[in-house]
């Protein structure tokens, strides 16, 4: 048995190092580079994530065309945008960040990254920021198609589509946070994300318009969190209405008021889900 | 019996590295930990023991500042660890019981972007190094051994240069050499002016490391002290077998006999006295005391008697 603790002389270059000056943090940009670099790593070995995040979404925006999609009112150039947008959205930020967060989670890796001096934001932030930045890239990629193809027409009011996708990349960050909330594993995110995947994305007016649905149906599927961000991609690329007919008389701005409203209120929705829903460990 | 606090006499101008003032923690109807506190300083080892459930990982995860605390303080520096995190993390490490890294980082890669959250990162080739992972820095993570992950969570943790360390059950798992190696790191940090909490379930862990250590059971702090204070709250032992047809010895006044004859086994708080009597009485008849053993108050002796209930039910 042990005695009295051993004698613990202080070693002066020990002291020094533990009192040197902290004054050189990193900046918070710094922080977060390390992070989402090593998020970045990750993504790029893991063969599956390439695949399902970089090559399936091309395939589906490709297979647009073939599948007689839009038409109509609507031209090529615009319809292709609108779905590479919608299944970037949906199949890449979406389902891909509630798989890994999941995945984290599962692993404790999310608990750990929360002891160090990363805040809880940087975390989450850091663990998006390549999926985020793979789904900017798809949309380069398909806009960069279009242009090459020819089909490319200048939208009728920019503004409304950068709004359109922006608010949409917020609202599925937020709905994949909180989506986290009811699935256990990564593998059951294939079950727990089919609401957004399959349900509001064919009731998003993506593949047909909602006009073609009995009048309930489509009165419940423009307020599905899909909807908001086709009706203004819709409105902003080619001017057309929900109904895939042109707006007419009546300006733009004032058909955007309904899905610019329903996607603001999901945004507000998704936060609250995702304050609630969200846990850093799994369930013990 | 000690106290039930740990909290040594204040030595004023002294900062303290940690203070927890009766905190308490529940889930749901159950009270996890039940006021508890004490105070750690630079330099200062403090361990936390008890069985499993007594309430040590949730009385760290408010250290940590991974959990709000349902009662009483935590400060660090005199800072909330939750609500003044960014500040006292600049100056915290830690190691949970569990937790993960991404399988497909290399050890190096894993260390340098923890370097690279951090205000005052360690060398990542000499954090490497001294956990004895240098010729594994290029294996990915998901191909080391436990003990080898387990020595990389401890690189990790101290990688900042932290003034406070928090280890929950730092060697659970590893091997006699990654324990050593282990030890030996926070040997070093202590040396250094680090404060050190941990807790574990091998008390040749605190033994070697702890300079005050406080016994949990159901979320209460039933004996604290240092080792010493600890061990002399329980009673030395004296045994010793008597062949048939030799006299009984005469039991001093100090000793508790918990077994008579043949295998004799005496409690006492004099065992020199009490021994010094039997050697003589022995001596004097011509006896002899076979299997004679003697053995002082230890922790270990004090850490069962919790474990068991002999001691702080009545707290």
């Amino acid at each position: 048995m042990s005695a009295a603790p051993t004698t613990r002389p202080a070693t002066p270059e020990r002291t020094a190092m533990t009192t040197a000056t902290r004054s050189a943090a990193p900046s918070r940009r710094a922080r977060l580079r390390s992070a989402a670099g090593a998020e970045a790593r990750l993504l790029v070995r893991n063969r599956t994530a390439v695949f399902n995040s970089v090559l399936m979404p091309l395939l589906l925006v490709a297979a647009v065309p073939a599948l007689g999609i839009g038409g109509g009112e609507v031209g090529l150039g615009p319809t292709l945008l609108t779905a590479a947008v919608v299944i970037s959205l949906v199949y890449l930020t979406y389902y891909n960040l509630v798989t890994t967060y999941v995945a984290r989670r599962e692993d404790l890796v999310l608990q750990r990254m929360r002891t160090g001096e990363l805040s809880d934001g940087e975390v989450l932030t850091a663990t998006a920021v390549p999926t985020l930045l793979v789904t900017v890239g798809q949309l380069v990629v398909v806009t960069a198609g279009v242009v090459a193809l020819g089909e490319w027409s200048a939208p009728v009011q920019p503004l409304l589509v950068a709004f359109g996708v922006l608010a949409g990349l917020v609202l599925m960050v937020l709905l994949a946070i909180a989506s986290t909330g009811f699935t256990r594993t990564a593998e059951s995110a294939q079950i727990t994300t089919l609401p957004i995947v399959l349900v509001s994305t064919a009731l998003s007016g993506m593949f047909f318009p909602l006009s073609a649905l009995p009048e309930w149906l489509s009165g419940i599927a423009r307020f599905l969190p899909v909807t908001p961000v086709v009706d203004l991609l819709h409105l902003g690329f080619s001017g057309t209405t929900w109904e895939g007919d042109p707006v007419g008389d009546v300006s733009v701005w004032t058909w955007a008021v309904f899905p610019a409203g329903v996607l603001v209120a999901w945004i507000v929705v998704g936060t609250v889900l995702a304050r609630r829903g969200f846990r850093w460990a799994p369930r013990r | 019996m000690q106290p039930a606090t740990a909290a040594p006499p204040t030595r004023s101008g002294e900062p303290l590295a940690v203070e927890v003032t009766d905190l308490r923690r529940s889930y749901g109807d159950f009270e996890a930990v039940r006021g508890i506190s004490f105070e750690v300083r630079p330099g200062e080892v403090f361990a936390l023991l008890g069985v499993n459930g007594a309430g040590k990982t949730s009385a760290l995860e408010v250290l940590e500042g991974l959990a709000t605390p349902g009662g009483g303080t935590v400060r660090v520096f005199g800072a909330d660890p939750v609500r003044d995190r960014a500040a006292v993390r600049a100056r915290m490490g830690m190691l949970l019981q569990s937790s993960g890294l991404p399988g497909d980082l290399t050890v190096a890669e894993t260390v340098r972007t923890w370097a690279g959250t951090l205000s005052a990162p360690r060398d990542v080739d000499e954090a490497i190094a001294q956990v004895g992972l240098t010729g594994r820095a290029d294996v990915r993570v998901r191909s080391l051994s436990g003990g080898e992950r387990r020595r990389l969570d401890l690189a990790l943790a101290v990688l900042g240069r932290p003034e406070v360390v928090v280890l929950d059950e730092p060697t659970t798992g590893l091997d006699p050499e990654s324990r050593r190696q282990v030890w030996r790191l926070v040997q070093d940090m202590v040396d250094g002016g680090t404060a050190v909490v941990l807790t574990t379930h091998h008390l040749e862990e605190a033994e070697e490391l702890a300079d005050r250590v406080a016994i949990l059971k159901a979320g209460r702090i039933v004996l604290s002290g240092t080792q010493e204070e600890i061990a002399e709250t329980q009673p030395a032992v004296v045994r010793f077998t008597l062949d048939a047809g030799t006299p009984e010895p005469p039991v001093p006044a100090a000793v508790q006999v918990v077994s008579a004859g043949p295998r004799h086994e005496w409690h006492t708080r004099a065992l020199q006295p009490v021994l010094a009597e039997l050697l003589a009485w022995a001596a004097e008849h011509g006896v002899v005391l076979r299997y004679l053993q003697a053995t002082a108050a230890s922790l270990e002796q004090a850490f069962l008697a919790v474990a068991e209930g002999r001691v702080g039910d009545a707290a």
